[in-house]
């Protein structure tokens, strides 16, 4: 069906398809976009070196399209910077081969963006489409899935995405900083542009669903999934994105300085500077106060590493001090060699740090509490306390200067949201349905995401038998923001009730969505 | 910390089946057998696995008197998961409407050992059991279904005639009494109890 589509004043949008041997779903992706409610596009189909597909882009007549026919196989991350090349727009978006917009798509993101100075990058959920391939490559729809409806979390794309590639828009300047894609990499270049750009600007987070991405019952062919079970590589990769940091000045995020204070460099402080590489996920600069004649047995290829020069023989203060000087982050953890480093060593008492707005504050990293070190302090204070008192040692110095080293409360520990996500899918694997239940509702309460958690709850309530509150629930997301899901729930409690018309009514509108009707009724 | 949302190996959902599943059963109840029908097939294509959409077929095709049809279904069904009490239930009202009654009462009594709460073939029993006068095994299973569902009347009442057919007045009276006690209007049992209690006293006399 031919797509009437609503002219609405507004910046460009360049939105960039890269395309890998997928002729027959490609058209599909290309109509999507091309069929969008918003009409000032520009679309960049890149053609990575993948069989021809110049019939499929020449189907749109579209003056707007511009297609890259590259012979040659480069990578998504090298078509991707490919395209921004070519792109002239205001903001750019993207889409893969096998996956669709809806036609609301392009328009709420803009809407998102202009409507705010807050943000340069916007997403909206979409749905995870499960397919299996028919023998004439048609696709059977078995379901759609909203896995994630993610309100935007920085703390936890440093850690992991929750923002689909394909449901993200950002203004084209803000590559400016970031920088483009890396074409080093082979998975999770999604996720490295991501954690990208939240040194720089908030994302907003549109509500709506705005298209599907596909997933392929049985062997799935997508690259990306077969790249991630490629072990080695996966986690090259995954630490390469951790360790990143693009150019400063960071807008939206502070850095943080580890000094490494050791006596010697030997294969204890060797491990620990390891660990610190593996398991630190915010971004930070290891400096490493070390004499001249050390260096050379040091494998300097570990990123952000700071060696600083250090008299032989100096003590733990002299190189607090020394490191000190260079440090540029806006906090400060003080690590001696030995220290053991498990997960989220610096990130629960750095949280705690945050999120704390009283002066004069710093956070244990061991959980004693009873010395002044370890710990994560901000830099200015630290300084000070060193430049007032620089006749003590570095311990006096701190509790002398006025600085509480605390240990972190249950309530400031970070990731709270997943954790007790967590516990609720568990309760859910236990067959506890009604601890389930409470704990997606608390979670709705206390850390926003509520659609999202309302409609888990639902789930839970129905499977631990209590139906009317589970209808009451499913019936309120039903009004707001309906899903396949929660349409089928609604409908089973009232097919039970022997409500049949409400029930029919409710199935229906959830086959629509399956064969294809979009949300907002367009098809 | 592990992310849930990152798990690519996340089992396929049925949802376009179960939701025409439901359809189905929705527009088979409503009696728009050529939609409901359309549904089950779109079902069966979906879930080729599942014994759903045969039994939804087999209904419909009972409900229009087409029993080799809807025998075939159910038969079909029953191939699909041999622990579907409904495909049995189904296959028994085949059988019964088509005269092999002790067929039809062995299927029934199949379908409820693999579900006692199963209502329709409960009745369905009952029925036969009164053709082919055999009520040992019906007077088990109103037993059992009446210890799950105590306050059921309809089931009360046909336990109650049971036992007189089967020549215990004692225990029909008592149901009786109890069924009266719970819906005293309840004229059907009254009637019944006055035939038992004319019975007993008849008995006595002699």
């Amino acid at each position: 069906m031919e797509q009437k589509k609503v002219i609405i004043d507004g910046p460009q949008v360049s939105v960039i398809i890269p395309t890998y041997n997928r002729p027959t779903q490609l058209g599909q992706a290309i109509a999507s976009a091309v069929g969008q409610t918003y009409s000032n596009l520009q679309i960049i189909v890149v053609n990575d070196g993948g069989c021809d597909v110049s019939d499929v882009v020449k189907q749109f007549s579209d003056a707007n399209i511009k297609f890259i026919d590259r012979p040659v196989n480069r990578g998504k991350a090298y078509s991707l910077n490919e395209a921004i090349a070519e792109a002239n727009s205001k903001y750019i978006a993207y889409l893969d081969d096998d996956d669709i917009y809806y036609p609301n798509h392009i328009e709420s993101l803009v809407e998102a963006l202009e409507n705010s100075d807050e943000y340069q990058a916007a997403y909206s959920d979409l749905y995870k489409t499960y397919s299996r391939q028919m023998p004439d490559e048609k696709r059977h729809v078995l379901g759609k899935v909203l896995e994630v409806s993610r309100d935007f979390d920085r703390y936890f794309i440093l850690y992991f995405n929750h923002v689909l590639h394909v449901s993200l828009m950002h203004t084209k300047k803000i590559l400016e900083k970031t920088g483009l894609y890396n074409e080093n990499l082979r998975v999770l270049i999604d996720w490295d542009i991501t954690r990208r750009l939240v040194f720089f600007t908030d994302f907003c987070h549109v509500g709506k669903i705005t298209g599907e991405y596909n997933t392929p019952a049985g062997e799935n062919d997508r690259i990306s999934y077969l790249q991630r079970k490629e072990g080695g590589s996966f986690a090259k990769d995954f630490l390469t994105i951790r360790t990143s940091r693009p150019a400063k000045p960071w807008t939206k995020l502070k850095d943080l300085s580890i000094i490494l204070t050791a006596q010697r460099l030997d294969r204890l402080a060797g491990k620990t500077v390891g660990s610190i590489w593996k398991e630190t996920f915010y971004p930070y600069k290891l400096y490493i106060p070390v004499c001249n004649a050390q260096t050379n047995g040091l494998n300097t290829d570990m990123p952000n590493l700071v060696f600083v020069p250090a008299k032989e023989g100096s003590s733990q203060d002299e190189q607090i001090d020394t490191a000190l000087g260079q440090c540029e982050g806006d906090f400060v953890a003080i690590v001696p060699a030995d220290f053991a480093i498990e997960q989220m060593w610096i990130e629960e008492p750095l949280y705690g740090l945050i999120q704390n707005h009283q002066k004069k504050v710093a956070y244990s990293l061991d959980q004693t509490g009873q010395k002044n070190l370890p710990a994560v302090f901000r830099k200015d204070e630290l300084l000070a306390s060193r430049k007032k008192f620089s006749n003590l040692s570095a311990e006096e110095s701190i509790s002398k200067y006025g600085i509480e080293v605390r240990k972190l409360e249950p309530k400031e520990i970070p990731f709270q949201f997943d954790s007790l996500l967590k516990e609720a899918k568990e309760a859910e694997q236990n067959g506890c349905w009604r601890e389930a239940s409470e704990i997606y509702e608390y979670i709705g309460r206390q850390y926003k995401n509520q659609l999202w958690m309302n409609a888990l709850a639902a789930q839970s309530l129905y499977k631990s038998g209590e139906h009317t509150r589970s209808l009451e629930l499913a019936g309120k997301i039903n009004r707001e923001r309906p899903t396949v899901d929660t349409l089928l729930l609604e409908a089973k409690i009232c097919k039970e009730q022997g409500d049949l018309i409400r029930a029919t009514r409710l199935l229906e509108r959830a086959r629509e969505i399956l064969n294809g009707v979009y949300p907002d009724g367009n098809n | 910390m592990e992310t849930i949302e990152n798990n690519i190996n996340s089992q396929y959902p049925m949802q376009h089946y179960e939701v025409l599943q439901e359809l189905g059963d929705c527009y088979t109840c409503a009696g728009n057998h050529k939609v409901a029908q359309d549904c089950y097939e779109q079902a069966a294509a979906l879930g080729p696995d599942e014994a759903g959409p045969y039994i939804g077929l087999g209904v419909i095709a009972l409900q229009n008197e087409l029993l080799d049809d809807a025998e075939s279904a159910f038969k079909i069904a029953i191939r699909l998961d041999k622990c579907s009490s409904k495909a049995y239930t189904g296959l028994a009202m085949v059988l019964q409407r088509k005269g092999a009654l002790q067929q039809a009462f062995d299927t029934y009594l199949k379908s409820l050992e693999l579900d006692c709460d199963n209502l329709t073939a409960l009745l369905g029993l009952f029925q036969t059991s009164c053709s082919i006068g055999s009520f040992s095994k019906v007077i088990f299973y109103l037993q059992t279904y009446l210890s799950m569902h105590p306050g059921d009347i309809s089931v009360m009442f046909t336990l109650a005639a049971l036992y007189l057919k089967d020549g215990a007045a004692e225990k029909s009276e008592k149901i009786l009494q109890d069924i009266l006690a719970l819906d005293a209007s309840n004229t059907d049992a009254a009637k019944l109890l006055e035939e038992v209690e004319h019975q007993s006293a008849s008995a006595g006399k002699k």
